[in-house]
């Protein structure tokens, strides 16, 4: 069975080796340019104030082929996991059934339940190894990035690895969704049971699960902390005064707090109630001052940099379980089917 | 023809509508209220400050339920040729083949070359046709956003030349999905199997839109070439280099301001016209002297400013030859495949 699994998976392993190759030369050839960059930066022997060097180094990636290489490996981990469901697990059984072979395939000496607990546990398997080399490849590639972010303290320099638009491309969460993408695959095709439909709802569903986790699940994982702020340590990417004396602040980092994942962040009064008007101060010019010597706070919540690690296990376990839910909803499928 | 293409499109037809279907809700109950809030800011009546406002407009919008749907829509307009290409193209002729229907098909009364023809034309209306309605809507919609980020910006990513909402916007769209499609017929009738099809297509064609806005279009039409005198108080960026090994270098890059416009290259280059890379004199790398002295010296060598750049006006103009290219190399791929199909043995 493991050679039929193989024999039937050939092409597909050839065509992924070949990428991973391909992607681990274009990383190899441009790395040690950044790893230049960031030794004569001096970041490397810097202790501590280390955050005007750190700017200097992300100013001459910004802009730079450089930069478009980390955003296209951001970009190429997040794709391989919907590419995984989508070019292997949705043909793998939607396949054989609409080109009949599993009249054949079902009628051998191997029983149904060997033949899909095989196919979907080896394949399953190469696309985690899949895409656990490719993290591991890009955050080789970029490391001098985020130790960049790390030294910066302050401000981590808008490269956030806890933060939604990096956090599923780093660590071992590509790995827990390539296991959930392929098996979805595989589950929508035994469903289906033709192979371009299969593909299409895969495609939609996953992408779906991948836009609203980060923004709608994760951040309730582990409960978030909460805490109160002087507006002086706030760096804001958007001040806001509408008619009316409202007032807009949108928070992307609170020096003290580095490398923290602000999920909200409401300005309070001394008493403790949130505002969002404050007619006297709107019409000045130094606007953040001014709410500071009215006693304005910042409430936030957030999760600190220090909990990468859970986050990272909790969804590649969640991920990792939900796909073991689908291959055992799969399992029972394929058996009963006739 | 027409009749049996629709027949065998009907699914995918039916997707694609319900999809579009679905994006003209979203936009169409939102739409509404960013031009209002364009209207109320005072964007459109604007005689001074208008760069202010206009920056007052984009701050608001960026980190909230608007600046969210503008950079979907930008994801949705690059997505949509590619998986046009994928879901649409690549199975068009290459199930026929896996099936062995391509034998009952061209069996009929019906030539081979006008059954080509007439699946590849249908079809390739249509895709065209969705892609053009898709970027119609998102054009609409984010109409008051593009206005205010063509406004002079601190740090401009997404005026319109800029190659992330370059190809987002206008015809480019209608070209990409024309090529997408006729590419991924192709790759079905020379690779004969559905999934492989697919996956070459979309290889190739991701491979091709990233290629376009970083070496070709820049290119499409000869850039204009600027002089400035450096200014060392007012650079864009004055980094000294310190490795350790052999002397230190300078990275200047000067302050050049073209509302709109879309700098390929920006060199700081000395009086006998080579690019300056230091060495930095000693008042720049010493702590004791003030800051100005840096700056003083650097302004003493008389450097100029070399830039290379696409003014803002020539958007249309780039669209229609980007547009242009993309349409010729669908033409030609169709052609390779309408050839293709008559020459096989069966």
């Amino acid at each position: 069975m493991i050679w039929l699994a193989w024999r039937q998976f050939r092409a597909q392993a050839i065509v992924a080796s070949a990428a991973l190759v391909a992607v681990a030369m274009a990383l190899l050839g441009t790395g040690p340019h950044l790893v230049s960059l960031f030794d004569s930066s001096g970041l490397a022997t810097c202790q501590s104030g280390c955050g005007t060097d750190a700017g200097n180094f992300i100013n001459q990636v910004k802009g730079s082929t450089t930069e478009l290489i980390f955003y296209g490996g951001v970009f190429l981990v997040y794709a391989v996991p919907a590419l995984i469901g989508l070019f292997w697990g949705a043909p793998l059984v939607a396949r054989e059934f609409e080109a009949g072979t599993f009249r054949l395939a079902w009628s051998q000496s191997v029983t149904r339940a060997r033949w899909i607990a095989v196919k979907l546990g080896l394949i399953c398997l190469a696309g985690m190894a899949t895409a656990g080399l490719l993290s591991l490849m890009t955050a080789w590639w970029a490391s001098p990035l985020y130790q960049a972010a790390q030294k910066a303290g302050q401000n981590s320099l808008s490269i956030n690895r806890l933060a939604p638009p990096l956090f599923g491309a780093t660590g071992v969460a590509p790995i827990g969704y390539a296991a959930f993408g392929f098996v979805l695959g595989v589950t929508i095709g035994v469903l289906i049971r033709r192979t371009l439909p299969a593909m299409a709802v895969t495609l939609a569903i996953f992408a779906v699960i991948q836009i609203f986790w980060p923004t709608v699940v994760r951040p309730h994982l582990i409960p978030p902390v909460r805490s109160v702020q002087a507006l002086s340590t706030a760096n804001f990417d958007g001040i806001t005064t509408l008619s009316g004396g409202q007032f807009v602040l949108s928070v992307t980092s609170v020096s003290g707090l580095p490398g923290g994942w602000f999920i909200s962040s409401q300005p309070i009064t001394a008493a403790g109630h949130a505002i969002t008007t404050s007619p006297a101060c709107v019409s000045k010019n130094n606007f953040i001052a001014c709410l500071a010597d009215h006693g304005v706070k910042l409430a936030v919540r957030y999760q600190p940099a220090s909990r990468y690690w859970a986050f990272q296990w909790l969804d590649t376990g969640i991920f990792l379980v939900l796909g073991a839910g689908l291959g055992a909803l799969c399992y029972w499928r394929v058996r009963r089917l006739s | 023809m027409i009749w049996l293409t629709w027949r065998q499109f009907r699914w995918q037809a039916i997707s694609g509508a319900a999809i579009l279907a679905v994006l003209a809700i979203v936009l169409g109950a939102t739409g509404p209220g960013l031009a209002t809030r364009y209207d109320q800011i005072g964007l459109p009546s604007c005689h001074a400050m208008c760069a202010a406002l206009a920056q007052q407009f984009i701050n608001e919008l960026e980190f909230g339920t608007y600046g969210k749907l503008f950079y979907a829509g930008l994801v949705v307009m690059y997505l949509a040729p590619g998986l046009i290409g994928i879901f649409w193209g690549a199975p068009l002729i290459s199930r026929e083949f896996e099936h062995g229907t391509h034998r009952l098909a061209w069996s009929q009364s019906v030539t081979r070359t006008r059954w080509a023809l007439g699946k590849l034309g249908f079809t390739w209306l249509v895709s065209v046709a969705t892609v053009g309605l898709l970027a119609l809507a998102i054009t609409w919609w984010a109409s008051p956003i593009d206005h205010a980020l063509n406004y002079p910006q601190p740090s401009p990513r997404f005026d319109r030349l800029a190659p992330l909402v370059f190809g987002a916007r206008g015809v480019a769209p209608l070209g990409y999905a024309a090529f997408a499609f006729a590419l991924g017929v192709t790759a079905g009738v020379l690779i004969r199997r559905t999934v492989p099809a697919m996956a070459v297509t979309l290889v190739i064609f991701a491979g091709v839109q990233v290629v376009m806005p970083q070496l070709v279009r820049p290119h499409l039409i000869p850039p204009v070439q600027a002089t400035a005198p450096f200014n060392a108080n007012a650079a864009d960026e004055l980094a000294i280099n310190t490795s350790g090994k052999g002397p230190a270098t300078m990275t200047l890059v000067g302050n050049f301001s073209k509302p709109g416009a879309l700098i390929l290259s920006n060199q700081t280059i000395t009086p006998s016209g080579r690019v300056f890379d230091g060495p930095p004199a000693r008042v720049c790398l010493s702590n004791s002297a003030p800051p100005e002295a840096c700056s003083n010296w650097l302004n003493s060598l008389h450097l100029r400013q070399l830039i290379s750049y696409q003014p803002a006006s020539r958007f249309w103009p780039l669209q229609g030859a980007e547009t242009g290219i993309y349409l010729v190399l669908a033409a030609g791929l169709g052609g390779l495949c309408t050839w293709q199909i008559r020459r096989r043995r069966a």
